[in-house]
């Protein structure tokens, strides 16, 4: 057989890749693009109204207590599940019927703040923040606790919105 | 000589990535990647499964122990000079090879789905989602989404035992093969020289496997409990470097590897002394290459050091041992539900109604209170010889001798009767129970002696109240508890006279009937059987 002419020869190269990577294709963009469904999707998705914590008596006035937010539903990609524990958040009464409410996750990385009787402190890296959630001086926490939007019903029961915020930012934007 | 050491290490490796390969094999049989299934599964592979401890300890402690001889392997070449041309493609896919190992051992982390490894895939992709631009992509891409969840599993797992295992087996292949291009003499004794190297490096992870007993699993993720986090002790050095660079934290943990690997990376081009005996010119890069490892190792054992000095974290951490070891305690008796492994705390037996009683009725209730208002509670409570006992002395100090109201008038008199009368009314008043067991000839007679000797007082038809005392309709039936521990105060029950509160706001109907099951389960179980019960 004669060597192909040279137009032949690069049509047959041409020919080859065009099928070639037509065909990788056709195997690797449908996964990557169920792979790349993940971004912007919320996959995990929990309730955004307000969260019973319990009756306002149950708070001292000005001790921080902690109490844990139970979520009646809790979807996650495929499953669904009801009383899930979402997080904790710190409540500290104010007076009769005021509070002032804090996240228990650090607004460094994400760890659960204790109260420590004084300040509350993460266990993480150390970051210690006041009473009335600012960041102390010296903390890697790049801005205080965040607080979150509660209310008082009328038949006096605290109730606490759940959210969670972008980590190690300035400043406090919705995750 | 230094060839074929240098080629034993190689082995080695190669070796433990069979191993590898092996027992993650097996270990994929066990284990279900999902955030409600993940911990549960390993923890039956841990606990339960016959030497599932073993494989898991084997697997976990093989890639601890691949880093270290990677790590001399890497220190070895260096030192020969043998990154150089024309092994530098071996060099090259060596680095890539050593960081595909180290993610496959990040991505096996957070598998396990315990606190330690939840929390650490947290700051982890906390940190990824940080890099400039792209962050919040990496991010979502990481979790499989907007959270950690389900998907952040199946993602990792997919990393962890697919993906990153195919490369690093195709990068083993390039290694070997770029390594041995370059011919050397054969040593008819390199073979046994392999083995033993292997063995060897065999006998190390099975140290750490027996002195450990396998690894440790913690208790499961739980996304409100506060969890000191730490990575992996080969990251170790890069939490140490965050650490130290205080607002510049992120950067350094992004940049660090990056510089790392870069500088390794740069040795063959920069390096230009030629063939490797040309070793006089070459300390700089020897020089630049060790002291990196010095800079990481020395970051690692600081930070290792100083948590081993810190007296409160460790006392967290044993918290958290404690809390492990109930957590898979329950596992393994009552397995783990299938609403998610957070719910085996509530696997005991009458949990729920223990966890209540512990809280709001221990103290009013329980023997060992100094704080005791009511009747003692106990084992037995509401049974025949109870009954007959609080009969003979209702105010005795075991019943109602610690409230207001037996030092008023309206408290209850002592009931005097014949013996054979007293069981007859006892009877009666234990058939209200529905209790099967119930003599009914001695019910009706009991029914006659309490027309006669307590309706003054008391009233015994269903949701009728006494004249001046409680009506015993249903008494120490679920019924009966469910609606007296709702409200003891309503005019059924004791009326204004009770000291008990009511509980018909604080715990709903569902936490009343649990309690009030509890109440009817103690009326026929023995102190043994309490304690039987475990804790809480
Ligand atoms: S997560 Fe709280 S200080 Fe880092």
């Amino acid at each position: 057989m004669a060597p192909p002419k040279p137009d032949r020869r690069k049509f047959l190269k041409l020919a080859t890749s065009a099928v070639g990577g037509g065909l990788g294709l056709i195997v690797v963009a449908p996964a990557l693009r169920l792979l790349g469904e993940a971004a912007g999707s919320t996959t995990v998705k929990t309730p955004i109204d307000p969260i019973d914590v319990g009756a306002v008596e149950r708070f001292p006035v000005d001790t921080p207590i902690k109490v844990t937010i139970v979520a009646a539903e809790v979807t996650d990609a495929w499953t669904s599940a009801r009383d899930v524990v979402l997080g904790a958040a710190w409540v500290r009464r104010t007076g009769d019927k005021s509070f002032e409410v804090f996240s228990a996750v650090c607004p460094h990385l994400g760890c659960g703040v204790d109260f420590d009787g004084k300040q509350f402190a993460c266990p993480c890296h150390d970051s210690k923040f006041a009473l009335a959630g600012a960041a102390q001086p010296g903390a890697v926490a790049k801005r205080g606790l965040d607080s979150l939007e509660h209310d008082v019903t009328a038949d006096g029961r605290l109730r606490i919105t759940w959210a969670r915020f972008a980590l190690d930012t300035e400043e406090k934007r919705p995750a | 000589m230094i060839n074929a050491f240098l080629r034993t290490l190689g082995w080695a490796l190669v070796f433990l990535l069979v191993v590898e390969a092996i027992t993650g094999t097996a270990l994929s049989a066990f284990y279900a990647p999902s955030a409600t299934d993940a911990w549960a599964s390993v923890a039956y592979v841990q606990d339960r499964a016959t030497w599932g401890w073993l494989v898991r300890g084997i697997h976990f402690h093989a890639a601890s122990v691949i880093i270290v001889i990677s790590g001399l392997h890497l220190l070895q070449v260096v030192l020969a000079g043998t990154y150089r041309k024309p092994r530098h493609q071996a060099w090259w896919v060596g680095l890539g090879l050593l960081g595909i190992i180290i993610a496959i051992a990040i991505t096996g982390f957070v598998l396990r789905w315990d606190q330690a490894g939840f929390w650490a895939n947290k700051v982890e992709v906390g940190i990824a989602g940080g890099t400039p631009i792209i962050g919040d992509t990496v991010r979502e891409l990481a979790l499989g989404g907007n959270d950690q969840g389900n998907l952040t599993v199946t993602r990792f797992h997919m990393l962890h035992v697919v993906a990153l295992p195919a490369l690093a087996a195709i990068l083993t292949v390039l290694h070997v093969r770029f390594a041995r291009k370059v011919g050397e003499p054969r040593d008819a004794a390199q073979p046994l020289r392999d083995l033993v190297a292997m063995a060897i490096a065999m006998a190390a992870v099975l140290t750490l496997v027996v002195s450990q007993h396998g690894v440790d699993l913690g208790p499961p993720a739980d996304p409100a409990q506060a969890y000191d986090a730490r990575p992996l002790w080969f990251i170790r050095w890069l939490f140490e470097l965050r650490h130290l660079a205080g607002s510049a934290e992120k950067l350094a943990a992004l940049a660090a590897p990056a510089v790392v690997g870069g500088i390794l990376a740069a040795l063959p081009i920069v390096d230009r002394s030629g063939t490797p005996e040309g070793r006089a010119r070459r300390w700089p890069y020897v020089g630049a290459a060790t002291g990196l490892f010095a800079v990481i190792a020395a970051l690692t054992v600081v930070s290792i050091a100083r948590d081993a000095n810190n007296d409160a974290r460790n006392k967290a951490m044993a918290a958290v041992d404690k809390q492990a070891a109930h957590a898979r305690d329950l596992a393994s008796r009552y397995g783990v539900p299938a609403t998610g492994p957070l719910d085996v705390y509530a696997t005991p037996p009458m949990w729920r109604a223990r966890t209540i009683y512990a809280t709001r009725c221990r103290d009013c209730h329980d023997a060992a209170s100094d704080k005791r208002k009511g009747p003692i509670i106990a084992p037995g409570h509401g049974g025949r010889a109870w009954l007959e006992a609080f009969l003979k002395d209702p105010n005795g100090a075991t019943f109602y001798g610690k409230t207001k109201l037996a030092k008023t008038d309206n408290a209850m008199k002592p009931v005097e009767l014949p013996a054979s009368e007293m069981t007859d009314l006892v009877e009666a008043l234990y058939a209200e129970s529905g209790a099967p067991d119930v003599d009914v000839a001695k019910r009706d007679r009991g029914r006659a002696i309490f027309e006669k000797a307590c309706t003054d007082c008391h009233a015994l038809g269903e949701g009728v109240a006494g004249t001046s005392a409680p009506g015993l309709g249903g008494l120490g039936s679920r019924d009966y508890y469910t609606h007296y521990i709702g409200n003891p105060k309503s005019a059924i029950h004791m009326g204004a006279d009770s000291e008990m509160p009511r509980f018909d706001k604080e715990l709903t109907i569902v936490e009343r009937d649990a309690m009030a099951g509890y109440l009817v389960w103690l009326r026929s179980a023995t102190n043994s059987q309490l304690d039987a019960l475990g804790p809480l």
